[in-house]
């Protein structure tokens, strides 16, 4: 078998508000023996505000990020759902449109490389490291524990773009996680919105999103959520316990990455996965459930 | 040498306003081989046709080029208008200035110019045409319908009534097909039922149609007038003669709760079984998957209870061959399950609509079913689950239709009439109901149509919400639906007791492999193809099979039987003649340069290549070459393309034509 490596880009996110991310990301990939080198020089994909002022903006930033992701062997990884949507709708967009290819490549003053393979972790662990060799490196699986899969909006829409699973029906995160011993729940909300970035300007609103997913999440019976997105992490973890007094309501559900969860089967320590970053502390659960 | 007379046609203004008829009638009329060029206003007319004759007559012409509009368009009229004259049809050409010249091109100058071009190459190419005696071939008057639905059922009583028998193959053990299972019909409300079964009698008592119900297309070989068909007669376990319909074995079969497919599934039927009471025939069949019987080898109470001695367990699956001159495809549609995405298909599911894991969920069959006064409930409309009658229900419709992003991206067309229906009958039925239809437009247009689903609304109380459902989901014992109001620009959420999807309308399953053993085409969702989309609605591009129904396309009612009695009209057309006459632009083999590499059986749509045994005097075999049956060849020249040795010319477009043609450039 060949050595799976990667380009990484962590995006802003990573770097600072979900740091444990990034560092579950690094320490569960050095575990699987798979190759993740940082792009050198790398900066912000744009996010939500650069496509909303300026589309030549938006995917000029994306261009020039996977122009310099080229110089690194391997397929470009990323974690972060936002940066994967921003990263996968810039190839799509200049595959189409040789317009607004040419004014891109006059921008970033580069030609622009649409072959590379933009991945999603998810894909990465069930596409190229495959379930099965990802169950082999299983040391502690996650028996007993019933995961929520959350997708929230951008890992899968709009249909053609990111192409990870299928837009309104997915299952690559069950498949992930069930792969490595843990239960899945079958939930109403999963795809639903979390809010994303109005949690700064209409927090009213994120909460009633991320109150009825919580809710929807706790009445599937789930034990804690799992996400692949910083933000939906941020409005579902740091807002849990604002939600919980605004609805005179108790949810206690941990909010794990992904990473976190396929990290702690594989043997990875609290530490190394910073589950002590998470603001609805998971510890309690992972002991009893004996996982810890 | 030849005397050709070379006709320039101005059609009116068509042709004349970009190009210069005159010129081009005096430049072509200097060629060598032309004895007369000449131009009129409309060649295709009275005397313009009159003209051609007296020309071919006074100026002993030996080939005639009329260059006017396509040969699509007018080559017949101008090869029978030449064939009158006395000379042979196929030395009558066409040049197209019309389609390929003065309708494309502004600039008079050059466009004169190519029109010269174009009839100068006609020229060169007449010179080389050959006199092509007709192909006639007889015709076998009798006609097979596939599919017993309400298509092949107008199509097999139109020819039946016209006195040609007609054999009626449905793959199910009785006939009626989906119109079969509906309650009540658009735009009027009548019954189906009322006035389907009449129809299905008719065919059962009618004495020019042989009915195999049960039974499948095993094989077609031959071609039009001249089709053999293998049909395999499915072992009923039941035998057709011996029983009298009596009931008794189903009443005494202790396997009682066997989901229905007539019900779609939400009725229950016995092991041995007729699929509804007014089935016809109304013989019953075993379903052997599940009859005790047959499972574990004791039971047999169906056999004992019989008077008659009809059930026959030891029955097998039959093959009978049958000569009929003409076939009509009638195959119809199937709903589109949204529940799961079909394996290998490119057509993706809709796992968030639920349907399929929750019970209240149904399609527009299942409602037609619930609706129905001959259905599992007598026509109360009451849920799967619980019984209960739904006091909120939501319709949604285009699942599956217009959704390029789901692999369909045409439009199911019944959907937006039912629905409208579907809202009539619940308000009918549940008086403090009420029902919501979400829906993108409403296409209404067909006699009455509007004005009916304009009743759903106004009179009808349904609600119309114009937008759709991103999502469903099951809260307690109701469903959620979530969905936009583009209207006002609001999201909405229903909390809805039942939810009807009217899911798309696709072809019969298998209507590929069908397609195959009858060798005509389909298109990319497997909907048979006509010949020509508005000028040959009912014909195959094979020729001697027609469609009828759904199978080609969604359709209503209406249109089905419109299109059921137009192709039973072309299959008359066909009968009405004892020997057929067809266009002998066929491919011919040469046998002296075949060297039977068979690359043209390969790449044949029609099947018309066989192999040919050459035997010397003494009966010894020389060699095998390939055969053209002209009886089957469409003359479409890929066989000619293929040839790697250039053994095969088709007749009307040879190689020395066509360089005849290059050369005159």
């Amino acid at each position: 078998m060949t050595k799976l490596s990667y380009s990484y880009y962590p995006g802003c996110s990573l770097h600072a508000s979900a740091g444990e991310y990034d560092l579950s990301t690094r320490e569960l990939f050095k575990k699987l023996k798979i190759g993740l080198t940082e792009i050198p020089d790398w900066f912000c994909c744009g996010a939500t505000p650069a496509h909303n002022v300026d589309e030549l903006l938006s995917l000029s930033l994306c261009a020039k990020n996977l122009e310099l992701a080229e110089k690194i062997e391997g397929d470009l990884a990323v974690a972060c759902a936002a940066c994967f949507s921003r990263l996968k709708t810039t190839q799509h967009v200049l595959a189409e449109n040789e317009v607004k290819r040419v004014q891109v490549e006059k921008a970033i003053d580069a030609p622009v490389h649409l072959n590379g393979s933009v991945k999603h972790l998810l894909d990465i662990l069930a596409h190229d490291l495959g379930l099965e060799r990802l169950a082999s490196s299983v040391s502690k699986p996650l028996t007993g524990l019933k995961i929520a899969c959350y997708y929230g909006c951008l890992l899968t829409r709009p249909t053609d773009v990111p192409n990870l699973d299928c837009t309104e029906a997915p299952t690559i995160m069950e498949k992930v996680i069930e792969s490595v011993g843990a239960e899945t729940v079958a939930w109403t909300h999963r795809l639903e919105c979390c809010g994303a970035n109005f949690t700064l300007s209409r927090p009213g609103v994120v909460l009633q999103l991320t109150h009825s997913i919580l809710e929807s999440a706790k009445e599937a019976g789930a034990d804690c959520i799992m996400v692949g997105c910083p933000l939906c992490h941020g409005n579902l973890d740091i807002r849990q316990k604002e939600i919980e007094s605004v609805y005179s309501t108790s949810y206690g559900l941990p909010v794990f990455y992904l990473t976190q969860l396929v990290g702690l089967s594989v043997g990875l320590s609290v530490n190394k996965l910073g589950l002590g970053a998470m603001m609805v502390n998971p510890l309690p659960l992972l002991k009893e459930k004996g996982i810890l | 040498m030849s005397r050709i007379g070379v006709f320039v046609c101005h059609c009116g203004e068509n042709i004349s306003r970009t190009i210069d008829v005159e010129r081009v009638a005096a430049e072509v009329g200097k060629l060598p081989g032309v004895a007369l060029a000449t131009d009129y206003k409309y060649m295709c007319s009275d005397p313009g046709q009159n003209l051609l004759k007296k020309a071919i007559q006074e100026q002993k012409l030996t080939h005639v080029v009329v260059a006017a509009c396509s040969p699509r368009m007018h080559e017949k009229t101008f090869r029978k208008a030449v064939e009158s004259a006395g000379l042979n049809p196929f030395l009558c050409e066409m040049a197209n200035i019309r389609e390929h010249c003065s309708w494309v091109h502004e600039n008079r100058e050059e466009a004169t110019a190519k029109a010269i071009d174009i009839v100068g190459m006609m020229v060169e190419r007449v010179k080389k045409n050959r006199i092509l005696p007709a192909i006639t071939v007889p015709v076998t008057k009798r006609s097979l319908v596939i599919g017993g639905g309400i298509a092949g059922i107008q199509a097999a009583l139109d020819i039946a009534d016209c006195g040609h028998e007609v054999i009626l193959v449905e793959r199910e053990p009785s006939i009626g097909g989906h119109m079969a299972q509906l309650s009540e019909t658009f735009p009027t409300l009548d019954c189906s039922q009322c006035i389907m079964t009449p129809k299905m009698v008719d065919v059962a008592n009618h004495p020019m149609i042989k009915l195999y119900t049960y039974s499948e297309i095993e094989l077609v070989e031959g071609y039009i007038g001249n089709f053999q068909v293998t049909i395999k007669k499915n072992a009923r376990s039941v035998d057709e003669n011996k029983c009298t319909g009596c009931g008794v074995c189903m009443a005494k079969c202790p396997q009682k709760k066997i989901p229905n497919k007539f019900d779609q599934n939400i009725g229950m039927r016995t092991a041995i079984f007729v699929p509804f009471p007014q089935a016809v025939p109304n013989t019953p069949v075993i379903d052997r998957d599940n009859c005790t019987m047959f499972k574990t080898g004791k039971c047999g109470v169906c056999q004992k209870v019989c008077g008659p001695g009809a059930v026959d367990f030891e029955q097998q699956d039959r093959l009978v061959v049958e000569a009929v001159g003409a076939i009509v495809v009638a195959t119809g549609f199937d709903l589109y399950s949204i529940a799961e995405k079909p394996k290998g298909s490119p057509i993706k599911g809709y796992g968030e609509f639920g349907h399929g894991k929750i019970p209240d969920v149904i399609d527009g069959m299942t409602f037609e079913r619930l609706a129905s006064a001959s259905g599992p409930t007598g026509g109360k409309i009451l849920r799967p689950s619980d019984g209960r009658e739904p006091k909120q229900i939501v319709f949604i419709q285009c699942i599956g239709s217009r959704a390029r992003e789901k692999g369909i991206s045409y439009c199911s067309k019944v959907c937006c009439m039912y629905t409208a229906k579907h809202t009539m009958l619940y308000h009918h039925k549940v008086h403090d109901g009420q029902a919501y239809v979400f829906f993108m437009d409403a296409r209404t247009p067909g006699k009455s149509y509007d004005e009916f689903w304009r009743r759903s609304i106004e009179e009808e109380e349904a609600v119309y919400i114009r937008g759709m459902v991103s999502r469903l989901y099951q809260k307690g014992d109701k469903i959620v639906v979530m969905g936009s109001d583009i209207a006002v620009g609001v999201q909405v959420e229903i909390e809805a007791d039942m939810v009807v999807l009217a899911t798309a309308v696709q072809p019969q399953k298998g209507a590929d492999i069908l397609a195959q053993k009858l060798g005509i085409s389909y298109d990319k969702y497997h909907f048979y193809s006509e010949a020509h989309a508005k000028l040959r609605p009912v014909e195959c591009a094979t020729a001697g099979i027609y469609l009828a129904g759904a199978c080609q396309g969604p359709k209503d009612i209406p249109e089905t039987v419109s299109q059921a009695s137009a192709a039973a009209a072309k299959v008359m057309t066909l009968f009405s003649k004892d020997q057929l006459e067809r266009e002998p632009i066929v491919a011919r083999v040469r046998d002296a340069n075949c060297v039977a590499c068979f690359a043209c059986k390969k790449v044949c749509p029609y099947g018309a290549v066989e192999e040919k045994e050459i035997r010397d005097r003494q009966g010894n075999l020389v060699k095998v070459v390939a055969y053209v049956n002209p009886g089957v060849c469409g003359g479409c020249g890929t066989c000619q393309a293929t040839c790697p040795s250039k053994s095969v010319e088709l007749d009307g477009y040879t190689d020395e034509q066509i360089v005849a043609m290059i050369e005159a450039l």
